[in-house]
């Protein structure tokens, strides 16, 4: 059977699908780019066409089953990425030798030399490399629901980079903690986040103990200092927050406490919400259970270990549930699990989820429906994700481009509205962070908000204006530029009327051809009249909104 | 650099409009034409900085209680000795990394109060931000922010593009809401980027008229303002800015916002609200005491606030400085040689119209029983409290119950930190 008349009955299998789902101002092409804007890191060019001809509920369903999805150009283009080579031990190793490289030269005659050193030159250009990586993968992967939920998971299960062992942590949390659970059971993904040495060491819960405890000699022993004051792996320019909070052997020698910082935040970001009823006590009590949850051996990269000696035993009380004395790491897990099935948690991450796909202030049907298939499915985020799109208020008009695209999905759709193929060098990351969200550095657990007056402010916009021009005329290097869908034969009309349809969903408006096209008129070179007819429009107000 | 004629016919007439009702403004003008001043000099008006201390500061180790022996016994291994205390007034001392401030405090243009803080409870970062930006504690729905609500409600200022600017990459949450507001993270950089002269106004043009045609709602806004700022900063050429004689600020972000800040106050350009943040507060491990990680952060907000006051000079006379973090830290150390988060904490105020030389507000004291839920200083100062003596009795407001909506506002109750 010829490969187009698979599609055309593709197409009429999602009928029956289409008119339950699509509000009647829909048509099919507005309905691909609604779909490819919120699923996906919007459309390349000809996209819209193929998925409204394939049907955009048959392309939904596709997504929400990543694994079958090929990915082989994504996966070609990782293998340049040196990074995925290192685990947390390597880049732990690495982090330890550019201090030991840093105290050589202080004592030494070279203490003037600013030059980097060969490892902390390595070390950059694998922290630009993380930060690239996320930006290629938005870009080039077809699984790119998958990649929205990445995103969404990693902000609001946020760990800060630039914080002491997180500078070689948090590849490690992406690859391992984030992404194989992306598309699981909230519950499996809560219970993976809590025990990522990432997450340990970003809100401090590693060196929480019971009170009085002390560990064992042995352990004492082992721990070495390895932090000094300056950051020289893995940290932004410029950046304030130079916080080490590690100082082993310091503490190792002092009598720890309670830390409840992980408790607090567990409740009200990851899981019950601010408004989800628990009191300080219940925090108090969280805290308690996680006593012990710690790092083995940090300063090498080491994986998550439970320190008995460290655990506090006695009864807990939280939300009004007993936790039993006498136990140790389970009661940590029954209460994860307990969390993740909490009425308040699956109405808070709903609502999160609702926020990021249908409206900034979401429509309460939605969150219900999200809410009754988390009921149903125990927790299945593909199963909550498939009634949000299957809902009516992912389709309702008032929800179509009402949100503004944030910086990340500002940057991936302009580099996937002009077939970019970056390389791996961090520009694009660079471009995402001067919008104001730099990738992997919002310094407080609640993630980067998912409103638009977040990002939306003069200076912001004028720097979307920039990144279009720039992108558009070939000029940001790391990446390649394919604008063959719009051929230099094409007059005036016929290039706007392909900017039009290729970029902004057919949305242009009036005002904007006729700027577009006043501004043309002057320019005989078709390449030159190209970049600025793309660039205009990626930088234009129509398609800041998705 | 003058200012253009619409303000200044504007401001002119505002002038006369406050002649009764505002006796700071009265002073000011009687300051401004005791002597001849160039034309941009009368028009010199109030300005209110804002600098938030994000992650909660340790109020009592940057305004130290030496004089407290319980502050010693609760923190021993964090306190500041007080050997090394900056001492203000026998009992309280600045931080010894805090000593670029003292000549401002000699001079009675520095304040500092302690025990302030947010009638809510909360004990979260974002929570405890929120309110403290949005003005009203324990109200979630609050869409905009209080700096914002003054711009809004103070109409008798020009709304220059230039008004309320914060400076940073994003819009903070005080200044979110329907009066104009600007974010900036670097003057130099705003603004269509290109080699060409010409090629730059050509893009800012017709990305202008994209916008004025084709954007809605914020993002109608939001351009509106970025391209009324474009013209203006074109004509103030902040490449060329020099800070006066003498005066290096600290590098770092904080430093160079206070910087950019000093040059619109010096270029005229309506600047009346300023807001600037710094990170690295959330001190729960090894905070050190004179020295350390708390120190290092002090150092830095020290040196940019003494550079920021000696680069403005005389301009002072208009400006005033407000520091503020969410909440304060707990009043015993921790187990990891930090503080956990706690209630009430300090903030400075300073700048010529400051009420300075001595501490203001009420000291509850460290005594566990008038701590906070046992544990964290007491609030004795609402801080809608100070925010209101500064935006009536600094910028001239007069209606604070649009501004701190739920919250009657009573001079009785201001601390005094603007002098009457």
């Amino acid at each position: 059977m010829k490969p187009y008349v698979v599609a055309y009955l593709g197409a009429l299998a999602a009928v029956p699908a289409g008119l339950r789902c699509q509000q009647p101002g829909l048509t099919s092409q507005d309905s691909a780019f609604q779909a490819l804007n919120r699923l996906a890191y919007g459309p390349r060019p000809g996209e819209v066409t193929r998925v409204a001809a394939a049907g955009v509920m048959q392309w939904i369903d596709r997504q929400l089953s990543p694994d079958r999805i090929d990915d082989d150009v994504l996966a070609q283009r990782e293998r340049q990425f040196t990074l995925l080579d290192y685990d947390r031990g390597d880049l732990a190793a690495m982090y330890a030798e550019a201090q030991r490289e840093r105290r050589d030269r202080k004592q030494s005659a070279a203490q003037q030399d600013t030059t980097p050193t060969p490892t902390q030159r390595k070390g950059r250009r694998l922290a630009g490399e993380f930060a690239d990586l996320a930006v290629v993968r938005a870009v080039l992967s077809e699984r790119q629901l998958y990649e929205v939920m990445v995103d969404f998971w990693f902000n609001h299960f946020n760990v800060y980079l630039a914080k002491g062992a997180d500078r070689f942590l948090t590849p490690d949390y992406v690859e391992h903690t984030i992404r194989p659970h992306a598309m699981g059971k909230f519950a499996d993904l809560l219970i993976a986040t809590a025990k990522s040495p990432a997450m340990l060491f970003y809100l401090d819960n590693w060196e929480s103990v019971a009170p009085g405890a002390t560990p064992p000699a042995a352990t004492r022993m082992g721990v070495r200092p390895f932090f000094g004051r300056r950051p020289l792996l893995f940290a932004p320019p410029g950046d304030p927050a130079r916080m080490d909070s590690l100082r082993p052997r310091a503490a190792a020698r002092q009598a720890k406490g309670l830390n409840e910082n992980y408790a607090r935040e567990l409740l009200e970001l990851h899981t019950l919400g601010v408004d989800g009823g628990y009191t300080q006590q219940d925090v108090i009590a969280v805290a308690r259970i996680f006593t012990g949850w710690s790092i083995r051996r940090p300063q090498r990269g080491g994986d998550f270990e439970f320190h008995d000696w460290a655990h506090d035993r006695g009864e807990k009380q939280v939300l009004g549930v007993t936790f039993p004395e006498g136990h140790g790491m389970d009661e940590g897990i029954r209460l994860l699990k307990m969390l993740a099935s909490h009425p308040a948690t699956m109405h808070h991450v709903s609502r999160q989820l609702c926020q990021r796909f249908v409206n900034d202030d979401p429509p309460d049907g939605c969150v219900d429906d999200a809410v009754a298939a988390w009921k149903r499915s125990d927790g299945d985020i593909r199963e909550v994700l498939r009634a949000i799109f299957h809902g009516p208020d992912f389709w309702a008009p008032e929800n179509v481009r009402a949100k503004v695209k944030s910086p990340l999905e500002f940057v991936a759709s302009a580099a996937r509205a002009v077939g970019a193929e970056p390389d791996t060098s961090p520009r694009l990351a660079q471009v995402v962070a001067r919008l104001g969200e730099p990738l992997y550095l919002h310094v407080a657990p609640d993630g980067y908000p998912e409103r638009e007056d977040a990002w939306v402010n003069s200076g912001a916009l004028l720097d979307r204006m920039n990144a279009a021009v720039a992108l558009a005329a070939g000029k940001l290097p790391g990446l390649t530029v394919n604008l063959d869908a719009f051929p230099s034969g094409l007059d005036t009309e016929q290039l706007i009327g392909a900017v039009d349809a290729q970029i902004l969903g057919g949305k242009m408006t009036e005002n904007s051809k006729r700027v577009v096209r006043n501004q043309l008129s002057d320019i005989g070179d078709p390449v030159q009249a190209r970049a600025l007819a793309v660039g205009l429009a990626i930088g234009g107000p129509e398609f800041q909104r998705q | 650099m003058s200012i253009s004629r619409r303000v200044f016919v504007k401001s002119g007439g505002l002038a006369l409009v406050s002649f009764g009702l505002d006796p700071l403004f009265l002073a000011r003008a009687a300051f401004a034409s005791s002597r001849p001043l160039p034309p941009s000099r009368a028009l010199s008006r109030p300005i209110l900085v804002c600098l938030f201390q994000r992650g909660a500061v340790d109020g009592l180790n940057m305004i130290v209680p030496h004089g407290d022996p319980l502050y010693y016994s609760e923190r021993p291994r964090i306190a500041v000795p007080r050997s090394d205390v900056v001492d203000l007034d026998g009992y309280f001392g600045l931080h010894p990394r805090l000593a670029a401030l003292k000549p401002l405090w000699d001079e009675k243009s520095l304040t500092a109060l302690h025990a302030v803080g947010s009638p809510d409870a909360t004990r979260s970062h974002f929570d405890a931000q929120d309110y403290m930006e949005s003005g009203t504690p324990g109200v979630k729905a609050t869409s905009d922010g209080w700096l914002n609500r003054y711009c809004q409600h103070d109409r008798e200022h020009e709304n220059t593009p230039f008004r309320a600017v914060a400076f940073g990459p994003q819009l903070p949450r005080i200044l979110a809401g329907s009066a104009p507001s600007l974010a900036i993270e670097d003057l130099q950089a705003f603004g269509m980027r290109g080699p060409q002269p010409a090629g730059r106004d050509r893009l800012t043009r017709a990305f202008e008229e994209l916008y004025a045609g084709s954007a809605t709602g914020l993002l109608s806004t939001s351009s509106r303002e970025a391209f009324e700022a474009v013209q203006t900063l074109k004509r103030l050429d902040p490449a060329q800015y020099r800070p006066a004689d003498g005066v290096d600020y600290p590098r770092g972000r904080l430093g160079k916002a206070l910087l950019e800040i000093a040059q619109l106050i010096k270029a005229d350009v309506g600047l009346q609200v300023a807001f600037a943040d710094a990170t690295g507060w959330d001190t729960h491990v090894n905070q050190g005491a004179s020295e350390g990680q708390l120190a290092a952060r002090l150092d830095e907000l020290g040196l940019a606030l003494a550079a920021f006051a000696r680069d403005l000079g005389a301009r002072m006379r208009d400006v005033v400085v407000c520091t503020m973090s969410e909440f304060g830290r707990t009043v015993r150390e921790n187990g990891n040689s930090g503080t956990d988060h706690g209630h009430a904490t300090a903030m400075l105020v300073l700048g010529g119209p400051v009420n300075g030389g001595n501490m203001l507000g009420k000291w509850p004291g460290l005594d566990p029983a008038q701590r906070f839920e046992g544990r964290d200083v007491a609030v004795t100062t609402d801080f809608r409290d100070l925010f209101a003596e500064l935006v009536s009795r600094h910028l001239g407001a007069r209606d604070l119950g649009a501004i701190f909506p739920g919250f009657t506002a009573d001079q009785a109750r201001f601390p005094g930190v603007i002098r009457a």
